[in-house]
């Protein structure tokens, strides 16, 4: 019989304070995250969004408190952490910070060795991740002649070819022109369809309320709400303490319920196409 | 520097086999320096040309612009061969001050043609390598040779962060420039520091955010990586070793 929760990762009163800082980036974070599920992480510069993606993969290890993937809790040993970060995946947010190789082939193929796979098995990976996010037309290139969204591409790719159960991707989209935030979100909706569990952090409200399936909002280290896109979005108190405004879509869906053009028990739209298609 | 980056990614050469480049350049460069032969040194340059302009596809006017640069040193360097200060006068050429004479012999004037001719067709050698070879080329063909990993990882690491920290400073050039930071010499002065200590700890940070993101993909002390070196032909490998035959000859022979 199937366990009625799958939960992939699992932090219990997670607490960790940096060197030096009096004040701790994470104090007593509490959340479950379900296999296979889309989560946007929101919450402030500071709130401790990268910190906790930080734990995740045994980067930072909790002053207190206890992290599981998949039901088990981190080991803090060679072979603990090789296989926790073989399961999670995190795309560091500048790409400069993440590429560390001027070639785009030796860059991806880092990750996938450091797993133990053979030469023959790594290069068909890193030749099949290459095609998947169409890296193709500039794999030749080095890597600080590629625009931003190019190098994000490759940063996506360095994760994607280790296979992991979970991918972390901490603000994509920032400092990325329409075109490439599109041709990431493209690339976030690939990942799912193949079954991974990606975790978010972004600032766009709008795109995290149509995107999905829950939505965390952090504060000050902790986790002040989570839950289903609309019910985190009606809780104003929450969005107000996160900095957030209340989605677009769901403000103008109000309106349109106050001034009777919408009949009063109308199901809130999931995204402004939605809405769009509803009127 | 960074030109030659750039012109090395657009070379015909390119995907030449890095070992096979590397092996020639390196072969070429003791030969023009043990032969210390002005003949070899004109060939030398000769194939050079030919190599990087003819075949490599780099501009000629570009390539003449970088062999500027060494011959500027090599014009000063030599030119302390050439010429003496003696009472007595040579036999190329003498001017008198009081007691003394500034003054050169043929012998010396020969031998400093000889040196800047072995020299300049030893730079030409480096940068045939340069020219047609990428960097992560180069690293590839020194790892094939079992260069200790450690050099080699630090070359790696360096050359990508050269241009991550060459940008940087740009940024922040601009940044300074839009604030009048460069209105006289000491506020440039000045700013020239400020830049430079907030390179330093930006590299610090960066280098940190670097370790995570590579320990988050498991790195564990040593970096390994896939390369995807072009296979060496037998028909290039002849050419090197034809041009090389033909050198060792000239040398011997001339």
């Amino acid at each position: 019989m199937k366990r009625e929760e799958d939960w992939v990762i699992e932090a219990l009163d997670v607490s960790y304070t940096y060197d030096g800082n009096d004040e701790r980036a994470l104090d007593g974070l509490n959340l479950k995250i379900r296999r296979g599920t889309k989560v946007a992480f929101m919450g402030g510069n500071g709130s401790g969004k990268s910190t906790f993606f930080l734990c995740l993969n045994g980067i930072r290890r909790p002053d207190t408190g206890k992290i599981r993937i998949d039901g088990k809790a981190i080991e803090y040993t060679r072979k603990g952490l090789l296989e926790v970060r073989g399961r999670v995946g995190i795309v560091f947010q500048e790409p400069d910070d993440q590429l560390f190789s001027a070639s785009v082939y030796e860059e991806i193929s880092f990750g996938i060795l450091n797993l133990g796979a053979d030469e023959e098995t790594a290069r068909s990976e890193v030749e099949s991740v290459i095609e998947e996010l169409e890296i193709t037309p500039f794999q030749d290139r080095p890597a600080h002649a590629l625009s931003g969204g190019q190098k994000k591409q490759v940063a996506i790719a360095d994760i994607l070819v280790m296979h992991p159960e979970v991918m972390i991707l901490d603000e994509p989209a920032a400092a990325l022109d329409p075109k490439h935030t599109k041709k990431v979100q493209q690339i976030v909706d690939h990942l799912t369809e193949k079954g991974i569990t990606v975790l978010m952090a972004t600032h766009d409200i709008d795109y995290a309320y149509a995107w999905a399936d829950e939505i965390i909002l952090m504060h000050e280290g902790k986790v002040i709400r989570q839950g289903t896109p609309f019910d985190v979005c009606s809780d104003r108190a929450a969005l107000k303490t996160a900095s957030l405004e209340v989605p677009a879509v769901l403000r103008i869906h109000q309106r349109l319920k106050e001034k009777g053009l919408i009949p009063e028990d109308a199901v809130p739209p999931g995204s402004v196409d939605e809405l769009v298609e509803s009127l | 520097m960074i030109l030659i980056d750039k012109l090395s990614y657009r070379s015909k050469l390119r995907y030449v086999n890095a070992s096979e480049k590397l092996m020639y350049a390196v072969l070429t460069l003791i030969l023009c320096i043990l032969s210390h032969s002005v003949r070899v040194a004109a060939l030398v340059f000769v194939i050079n040309g030919i190599l990087t302009v003819g075949k490599g596809g780099i501009p000629l006017s570009r390539y003449v612009k970088l062999l500027m640069i060494p011959l500027a040193f090599l014009i000063v360097g030599t030119a302390a061969i050439v010429v003496n200060v003696s009472k007595v006068p040579l036999d190329a050429f003498a001017f008198r001050l009081g007691e003394w004479y500034i003054t050169g012999s043929m012998a010396g004037i020969y031998r400093a043609l000889e040196l800047c001719a072995t020299a300049l067709s030893a730079v030409t050698c480096l940068y045939f390598l340069s020219l047609n070879t990428v960097m992560t080329d180069i690293l590839d063909a020194l790892r094939k040779l079992h260069f200790p990993s450690l050099l080699i990882e630090l070359m790696l690491l360096i050359y990508r962060f050269i241009f991550v920290l060459f940008q940087t400073a740009s940024a922040i050039t601009v940044s300074q420039q839009a604030r009048l930071g460069n209105r006289d010499f000491k506020t440039r002065i000045r700013s020239f520091g400020a830049m430079g200590s907030e390179l330093f700890i930006l590299a610090l940070k960066r280098s940190n955010v670097l370790y995570d993101a590579m320990e988050s993909r498991c790195y564990d002390g040593n970096i390994r990586v896939l390369t995807r070196m072009q296979p060496p032909r037998a028909g290039e490998i002849a050419a090197i070793a034809a041009i090389e035959l033909i050198l060792v000859l000239v040398w011997i022979c001339g």
